[in-house]
């Protein structure tokens, strides 16, 4: 059982505050809890995209597979070039292998988090076969639960994603992460699915103890797929709000401004931001490649001299 | 305190004595008429009678841990019982009061008994040696009561001498010389002289006086020093005990008669009292305020007793009893999702199933009357507020905001609670309430100030209002419930059911439970169907589970329901609780003092019989192989259900299981069991329905197995089995039985075997005959011989001709065959069973799973066989839209996508599925729904057959602007690249076969656009107006339609926007001709004069003729001028305009004639050339546009349209598919 403040801390990371848990105070290192709630926050850090942030925060003169294995993950994922890529995929490999050996300095609990991060890794990387299987379909650690079951989803398999889930439910109990999943899993199925992501954003928005504007931006998103625009795009807009550089709020909130009526200025407008200052958010790159497909496509049609009197 | 609440009333003699049982709901009352009654009050049922006192029985008590009950009667007897109904009978009697006997009480802890009698003495007795070990003396005139102080070594008495007394018995215990055991004193025989020497053991220690009549009852408080006592004086004084004193502290004054007996409220600061003024009050402790009254029209009442534990209490009267609450013991509370908010104490406490949390959010100690509990509560998320109701003051509600986080202090509802008189309120909306006044049967809707917005009558006489779904309530009358529309203010539907007392929706809010007192009817949101449930005992309270199974309790069970109507009991209860949720194998509920506490159950019955009941085999298998206990019951409930297979799966006892495979016709495991069983009436039933299958080779087992040699040979012969025959005849020798001998003689075909068994039995004629029949001379003789005959003795024998009798002939070696049965029903668990492939199937999730998931997971399950529907419906689409080349394209995906969905079950990596935009692509003829799944190709090939567009350049922005706006990104899942989700049309779909993406641009945003065209129009801003109506009809062809209403309001604007941007572009012309050509007068009023004849609306068609008038006049074709304003005049223009329209004419009038000769000809049809704006005459060849249908002179054929800019004019085109 971990104590409370951990508990807290590991909700507000399953939540996506990511921000609260950059900004947290570590408790003294002396305490149980100092290396988990390090690794809570370099993992924050590296949600945020500023890996560089995470290998700062990590000591390098510590064993521990776990402190390795963020540390691996964050160089991955600040790796420009392929060759620092692959580094340091080949280090969380060999991470994977280490933990089955017997003398591993790290408990059971560190153990499924290399997987996890090791999974994300390759998840990242696209490998997703080999994330599943350093994941284990059998795995009991819910976290490596959520990324397999993202990984599902990611490649429209949302039966075997509910098939993890039902699987955990058995012994997760009424985890929040459950919960989280069982909503991922629902934003991707959708009917039902979107009243109980929806619900469960809601909820957890109403939680006191902590806020963070991923969930706001979640609950937009989800109202979007529930096709209501004005609600989704106050979420939105409150997000971004709070969290000026949320590229998934800001997406978002250029999708929703599509969907409106009469707001192509503003729409053009979000997403020439959203070019700017996210080029390398999905959603621009995968336009800017259906830009490239329609003037290839577009090439094929023969256009005819304007008829002129 | 407005109600007291009967639970249960009885008829009989005058109740003299009560007891409850502490434990059981049983109570005992004694008689006037010398019985005792032992009554289970829940149930409603006498349980037993004790009748062996002589006149009436007065005292009556149950022992606190034990089976006993002790009486004491006018016969001066106390007597002990055993209750248990194994057992019941008179233990002892105990002998020693000289009068009635008045009360009689046990000991908390020591075996001893206390009785009060009018021989103006109390005793004390031990139980186990059954001697009286204590005579308190002193009272003066009968002792009318005594009791033990409940912890102390007291015991207080009342009596006719008008003094109450509280004696110390302290002594006692430290060691009585009797108190031991009945060492010695050999059967109980205390006999009434001996009594002094052991009185110094208890002693008076105070006397209370006050009451100038005599004392009936007294009793002390459970915790506190105080005494209540009621008297003939009609007082009830309150007395405190201190360390050496006792005093009066009040009185209570009311009662008009005698007051027979006064009691504390175990619980609360109250008293409760009853006399022979026929009435029932209940005071408050402090204030000696009369609370309630309740009254009886012709019965006295004698006596009151109080439930030890619970919130109850019994009244003995003239003619029975009543058993009575003092209050709803129903805590008000309503679920949200996890949370459940419910009122304890008068406080709103929110309770959260997750977490297990529950803290207190709002005060509501000053709504109503401070006695009484709210009634319920109703209440709303979206606000966070809450609406409850009180009986008291004739039914009051109060709506108050919760605070959003639980403070130190916490709010009082009386701060900006809103109140107001109803019966029953409730919340209908985010931002609406309904109020019931029952007097005068009006429903009022009010918002969140409390304002009334709407008033309602009543359509039936309504008792209670619920929540019916949106906009929606359910009414309740006292013969019906109406499920009756806020908003049209009518009645939707109405069952006829006993008042219904509670409403529980499912989690979906698609059935509704309506309970009454004893019947629950399940319903559908419309009401359009519905079951009935009848309980005997009272039912309380009901969740639904998540798979829509109707989880209920009764007084005294839980019990299930589903939807057809099957019930059964999932556990008994102790005591009432009322359920919140269900949630897997937990109930929550709340109990009798409204704290939350939990129930868990096995669901494997129910959730099984849910399983049958929607042929899930899977989830029945799963149930059969992981759940370890199955009753017999189900076995049964399978058997009557028609599933003799299925439970032939669950029995082990080898009897049953035989009985249900001969029942399902299953031989194999029939034989199995009656090899097991081995007895001969098994193998007959065996062998009878072996043969009725054909299957021989199992009825030749069961005839082998009872020796059936007959049979058996019959068998044999019937399935040609010659050399099995054969070796029958050498049993039949062996046994030395000559029939059968004969007979399978005779079945073999064996002559010689016949005749052999002939003559073994000394039947030498028939012998004889056969072998000549047979031509046997040489046997013939012999046996001729062997009887001592010759041929002459028997040459009286007619000659018998050579037998034909034999065998029959085998056709088909039936004895290696057995009878072809139909194929046997390939049975699902015959063969998972078998092949141990459980792990195949997956559970559906835990629990409850089975259909809360139901609705998520039939939408998975459904996946693959919707693909195979899926197929059809693309096969038949093509037809319609031409997609020969792609067509082919999706049936090989579809087929590549099914291989994988076999292989990937095995592995741990997964083949990726078919993607939500593939899904589209194949669900929508309509380009629109490419775009959004970004196939542009299709999309394009799309808008080329039903438009004939070719130059897509400029519909770029728009593709791209759509697909951006139908894919969201969202990262649940820290560092992951996010999830691309996907938009759809309609949230509520998500069958493969009908998801389709979000329309991002709708009919009516272009509409608005058009709109935007016309105010440039008017403005005369003509190069954007030109702009927007060719945007518009860009627009118009990436839209969604889904009607045919649609579809011709899609073509009215597509038409509407062509006419204006034809209109436009004409006039725009015009101007061009009259700046760059000033001399060109014909062209510039030919161009005047086509554009007013553009589809224009009214006053944009003013402006064009108005321009023509002006521009005709001042080229002097007065004629034409004149009949350009006839035309304004008949649009009804400004009366200004109007005036110089006329003037016009009248111009043209005095001079009807054209200075310019221009190519117009206006009594002919005509429409415009969108490229040389000349006029095409009706008849004459023309052109058009594949999209927008404007005419073109046949000289611009495969040229590109210049109005839209995007078709190819004349190209074929299959126009607009339609897509729904």
């Amino acid at each position: 059982m971990e104590s409370a403040q951990l508990y807290h801390v590991k909700q507000q990371f399953i939540l996506g505050a990511y921000k609260t848990l950059i900004d947290m105070e570590l408790p003294d290192k002396s305490s149980s809890d100092h290396i988990p709630m390090l690794l809570y926050k370099a993992r924050a850090s590296i949600a945020l995209n500023d890996p560089q942030g995470a290998l700062d925060l990590l000591p390098d003169d510590v064993d521990n597979v776990s402190v390795r294995a963020v540390a691996a993950l964050a160089k991955y994922v600040a790796a420009t070039e392929t060759t620092e890529g692959d580094a340091a995929l080949e280090e969380l490999r060999d991470l994977a292998v280490e933990i089955e050996g017997e003398d591993v300095d790290g408990d059971e609990r560190d153990k499924a988090l290399v997987r996890v991060l090791a999974g994300t890794a390759f998840a990242r990387a696209g490998e997703v076969e080999e994330a599943l299987e350093t994941l284990g379909t059998e795995t009991e650690d819910l976290e490596a639960v959520a990324v397999i079951v993202q990984v599902y989803l990611s490649i429209n398999r949302p039966d075997l994603a509910k098939k993890q889930f039902d699987r955990s439910k058995k012994w997760a109990e009424d985890d929040l992460l459950l919960q989280l999943i069982e909503s991922s899993m629902g934003i991707v199925t959708g009917k039902d699915g979107y009243t109980n992501a929806s619900a469960f954003y809601t909820e957890q928005l109403a939680n006191p103890s902590l806020t963070s504007p991923h969930l706001l931006t979640a609950r937009g998103i989800i109202r979007i797929l529930r096709n209501e625009t004005q609600e989704a795009r106050s979420d939105l807009e409150e997000a971004l709000e709070r969290q000026k550089e949320d590229s998934e709020a800001l997406a978002a909130l250029t999708v929703v401004a599509g969907l409106g009526i009469h707001k192509k200025q503003e729409a053009e407008e979000l997403w020439k931001r959203l070019t700017i200052e996210h080029p390398d958010h999905p959603l621009v790159i995968d336009v800017q490649r259906k830009n490239d497909v329609f003037d290839e496509v577009m090439s094929k049609y023969i256009v005819p001299p304007l008829a002129v009197a | 305190m407005a109600v007291m609440l009967t639970k249960f009333e009885s008829k009989s003699n005058r109740v003299k004595g009560l007891a409850f049982h502490p434990t059981q709901p049983l109570l005992a009352a004694a008689l006037h008429n010398g019985s005792v009654q032992l009554w289970n009050y829940r149930m409603g049922v006498l349980v037993d009678r004790f009748e062996e006192h002589e006149g009436p029985v007065r005292g009556v008590a149950i022992h606190p841990s034990r089976a006993l009950l002790v009486t004491g009667g006018d016969d001066y007897k106390i007597k002990v019982w055993d209750i248990r109904p194994q057992n019941r009978r008179c233990l002892f009697t105990l002998h020693g009061h000289l009068d009635y006997v008045r009360t009689v009480q046990f000991h908390h802890e020591m075996p001893w008994i206390l009785s009060a009698s009018d021989d103006q003495t109390i005793r004390i007795w031990n139980s186990t040696s059954r001697n009286c070990i204590a005579i308190l003396t002193g009272h003066s005139h009968y002792v009318m009561s005594a009791q033990f102080h409940p912890t102390q070594d007291l015991v207080v008495s009342a009596s006719m001498d008008q003094t109450v007394r509280v004696w110390d018995i302290s002594g006692l215990r430290k060691g009585s010389p009797n108190a031991g055991g009945p060492s010695g004193m050999g059967g109980g025989n205390s006999g009434p002289g001996n009594f002094e020497t052991f009185d110094s053991f208890t002693t008076v220690k105070y006397v209370l006086e006050g009451h100038d009549r005599g004392v009936n009852f007294a009793t002390f408080h459970p915790t506190l020093p105080l005494i209540i006592s009621a008297a003939d004086d009609r007082l009830i004084k309150l007395w405190r005990m201190s360390e050496n004193r006792a005093y009066e502290v009040d009185s209570y004054r009311g009662h008009f008669n005698n007051v027979s007996s006064s009691l504390f409220h175990p619980k609360h600061e109250l008293v409760v009292s009853c006399g022979e003024d026929k009435t029932v009050r209940v005071w408050d402790l402090g204030k000696r305020t009369v609370i309630q009254t309740f009254r009886r029209e012709n019965d006295r009442f004698w006596v009151l007793a109080a439930h030890p534990n619970l919130n109850l209490f019994a009244a003995g009267h003239d003619s029975g009893l009543i058993v009575f609450k003092l209050e709803r013991e129903r805590p008000a509370f309503s679920v949200h999702q996890d949370t459940l908010y419910y009122v304890r104490d008068k406080y709103v406490r929110a309770f959260d199933f997750a977490s297990g949390s529950d803290i207190g959010l709002l005060s509501v100690r000053k709504f109503g009357s401070p006695y009484m509990p709210p009634r319920t509560l109703s209440f709303n998320p979206a606000e966070r507020a809450v609406l409850l109701t009180i009986s008291s003051d004739n039914g009051l509600y109060e709506l108050t905001m919760l605070p959003q986080q639980a403070q130190g202090e916490l709010k009082d509802s009386s701060v900006d609670g809103k109140k107001g008189n109803g019966q029953s309120a409730i919340f209908v909306a985010r931002n609406r309430s309904a109020v019931l006044n029952k007097t005068n049967q009006l429903i009022e809707v009010r918002d969140l100030s409390n304002t009334t917005v709407k008033t309602i009558n009543a359509p039936v006489q309504t008792n209670e209002i619920f929540y019916g779904g949106t906009a929606c309530l359910i009414l309740s009358s006292p013969t019906s419930v109406v499920l009756y529309d806020i908003q049209q203010q009518k009645t939707i539907a109405e069952i006829n059911s006993p008042p219904v007392k509670y409403v529980v929706w499912s989690a979906d809010g698609q059935l509704v439970a309506l309970m009454s007192k004893h019947t629950i009817t399940v319903a559908n949101r419309t009401f359009s169907q519905h079951s009935l449930i009848h309980e005997t005992i009272r039912i309380k309270s009901g969740a639904w589970d998540d798979s829509g199974v109707f989880i209920y309790s009764t007084l005294n069970h839980v019990k299930y329901c589903l939807s057809q109507g099957d019930h059964g009991v999932i556990c008994t209860l102790d005591n009432p609780v009322y359920l919140t949720r269900v949630k897997g194998r937990t109930i929550h509920c709340l109990d009798r003092s409204a704290r939350p506490r939990t129930i868990t159950f096995d669901p494997t019955e129910y959730r099984f019989k849910l399983a049958l009941l929607r042929n899930n085999y899977e989830e029945m298998l799963y149930i059969i192989k992981t759940s370890t206990l199955m009753g017999q019951s189900i076995i049964a409930y399978l058997q009557q259900k028609g599933f003799p297979e299925i439970a032939l799966h669950f029995v082990q006892d080898a009897n049953t299981r035989f009985e249900l495979a001969l029942e399902c016709g299953n031989l194999e495991v029939a034989m199995e069991t009656a090899k097991a069983i081995d007895r001969p009436e098994c193998w007959e039933k065996l062998a009878q329905q072996a043969l009725k299958q054909g299957n021989h080779k199992v009825v030749e087992k069961a005839y082998q197995m009872t020796k059936n040699f007959d049979k058996l040979s019959f068998l044999y012969l019937a399935t040609g089995s010659t050399d099995k025959l054969s070796k029958m005849q050498k049993i039949a020798d062996a046994r030395g039985d000559p029939m059968s001998r004969f007979h399978n003689a005779l079945y073999a075909g064996d002559i010689e075997g016949r005749i052999a068994v002939l003559r073994d039995v000394g039947l030498y004629p028939l012998a004889y005959l056969t072998a000549k029949a047979n031509e046997l001379e040489e046997l013939a003789a012999e046996i001729l011989e062997a009887a001592n005959l010759t041929e002459a003795d028997i040459d009286d024998i007619p000659n018998i001709g050579r037998s034909t009798l034999k065998p029959p002939p085998i056709v088909t070696s039936t004895t290696n065959l057995n009878w072809p049965v139909a194929p046997t029903k390939e049975n699902f668990f015959d063969k998972a069973l078998v092949d141990g492939t459980l792990e195949g199937i997956e559970p559906s999730a835990y629990t409850n799973g089975d259909a809360g998931a139901g609705a998520a997971s039939s939408a998975l399950d459904a996946w693959a066989r919707e693909e195979e529907i899926h197929e059809e419906l693309i096969n038949t689409e093509e037809g319609g839209w031409d997609l020969d080349a792609d067509g082919g394209d999706f049936q090989s995906a579809l087929d590549e996508e099914e291989h994988e969905v076999v292989d990937d079950e095995l592995g741990a990596g997964a083949s990726p599925g078919v993607s939500e935009t593939d899904l589209w692509v194949r669900n929508s003829p309509l380009a629109v729904d490419h775009v959004a799944a970004g196939s542009f190709e299709t999309a394009m090939q799309l808008l080329n057959r039903q438009f004939g567009v070719v130059n897509f350049a400029l519909l770029k922005p728009l593709f791209l602007s759509i697909y951006r706006s139908s894919h969201v990104y969202i990262s649940p899942v820290a560092s992951l690249p996010p999830l691309q989700v996907h938009v759809r049309r309609n949230p509520s779909e998500s069958a493969p076969s009908r998801v389709l993406p979000v329309a991002a641009r709708t009919l009516q945003s272009i509409r608005a656009e058009l709109t935007e065209g016309y105010r440039f129009v008017s403005g005369n801003k003509l190069s954007e107006a030109q702009e927007t109506f060719r945007s518009v009809l860009h627009s118009l062809l990436l839209v969604v339609l889904s009607s045919d209403e649609e579809a011709k309001l899609w073509r009215d604007t597509v038409t509407t926007a062509r006419e204006y941007l034809l209109g436009v572009s004409i006039e725009l012309e015009r101007r061009r001709v009259a700046e760059a050509e000033p001399d060109n007068t014909k062209r510039n009023l030919e161009l005047a004069a086509y554009f007013t004849h553009c589809q224009l609306q009214p006053p944009h068609l003013q402006i064009a003729l108005r321009s023509a008038i002006g521009a005709f006049s001042k080229a002097n074709n007065q004629a034409h001028a004149a009949r350009f304003a006839r035309r304004l005049l008949d649009l009804n223009p400004d009366p200004k305009i109007a005036a110089q329209a006329r003037q016009r004419i009248a111009a043209g009038d005095r001079n009807p004639r054209n200075a310019v000769d221009i190519s117009y000809d206006e009594h002919t049809a005509f429409e415009v050339c969108a490229v040389s704006y000349t006029p095409i005459y009706k008849g004459s060849p023309s052109v058009r546009c594949p999209y927008a249908d404007s005419v073109y002179l046949p000289q611009y054929q495969g040229m590109l349209d210049p109005l839209t800019q995007l078709t190819e004019i004349g190209a074929a085109a299959s126009g607009l598919p339609a897509a729904w």
